[in-house]
């Protein structure tokens, strides 16, 4: 009984609701799997991404690895007015004004259409 | 068909730690396969990337000659050297998207494209642009950005 749920076990896993991704064969009796080992996808929470008056990072918390020219001191963040106000809306996701046939909205779209047609075109040909 | 027209110049892109050009691998190789002394050019790229922080990833672009002089461009460190520094981890994720290895502020994100921005193929873009890339590239190594 266990043996053919051994065998049965998929090697495909999906990944969207039109690709599966190819991944080794899941070992039996993982079937919860171990939420501490490290690596483990856990649930992630949900993070805000709209700014809302104050910034995660403080003022004058160093930012690390900047400094990169010799003799740099090290960059530090600055109070979140010093900051340009298009930096807070860069999270949030674009919205396309629709500019009817030939516009930018209809660019944008199309190039999104080809590149997953190419994409899904290059996984049939895996298969 | 004369054949004094000889093969064109060739490029060379290669990740050099600054200041610290050796003739070993991987550098000795890649040029003096090419013709290039690479003494000569270890020399000259220690000290033109005498004011950066010495070992820091140098991408250069080194274009050889067919009379084997040569001539190289160095550009700002790669992006994602720097988001790993700023998110502290060492390698990114196998599984961007699924997986998250760190998190950085819309700040740090802020002061990466001002050092891309001084770059001479992004002298174009507005810096809201390069900063979008910058999230778009943290977002491959699996690195969550807040504001």
């Amino acid at each position: 009984m266990s043996l053919l749920v051994v065998v049965r076990r998929q090697s495909t896993t999906f990944v969207c609701g039109s690709c599966r991704v190819r991944t080794y064969a899941a070992k039996a009796g993982k079937k919860g799997g171990n939420p501490s080992a490290p690596g483990f996808p856990t649930k992630l929470p949900p993070v805000e991404t709209t700014y809302n008056g104050t910034s995660s990072c403080p003022p004058g918390t160093a930012l690390p690895g900047l400094n990169y020219l010799k003799g740099q001191p090290s960059v530090v963040a600055l109070p979140d007015e010093d900051y340009p106000p298009w930096l807070w809306t860069l999270l949030e996701p674009k919205n396309l004004v629709d500019d009817g046939p030939g516009g930018k909205a209809e660019k944008v779209q199309l190039r999104k259409q080809n590149r997953q047609r190419i994409r899904d075109q290059n996984l049939l040909k895996t298969q | 068909m004369s054949k004094a027209l000889k093969s064109k110049a060739q490029v060379v892109r290669i990740l050099i730690p600054a200041a610290k050009a050796a003739p070993t691998p991987p550098v000795g190789p890649a040029l003096g396969a090419r013709g290039v002394k690479s003494m000569d050019f270890c020399k000259e790229f220690n000290a033109r990337t005498a004011h950066i922080e010495p070992g820091i990833p140098t991408p250069t672009l080194i274009t050889i000659q067919p009379d084997r002089t040569f001539t190289f461009i160095t550009k700002t460190p790669p992006t994602s050297y720097f988001l790993k520094k700023a998110a502290n981890i060492e390698k990114g994720t196998g599984k961007p998207g699924h997986e998250v290895v760190g998190t950085i502020s819309l700040k740090h994100v802020f002061e990466i494209a001002k050092i891309k921005a001084t770059d001479d193929h992004l002298r174009h873009l507005r810096l809201e642009a390069i900063a979008s890339t910058v999230v778009g590239s943290a977002k491959t190594l699996g690195i969550r950005v807040v504001p």
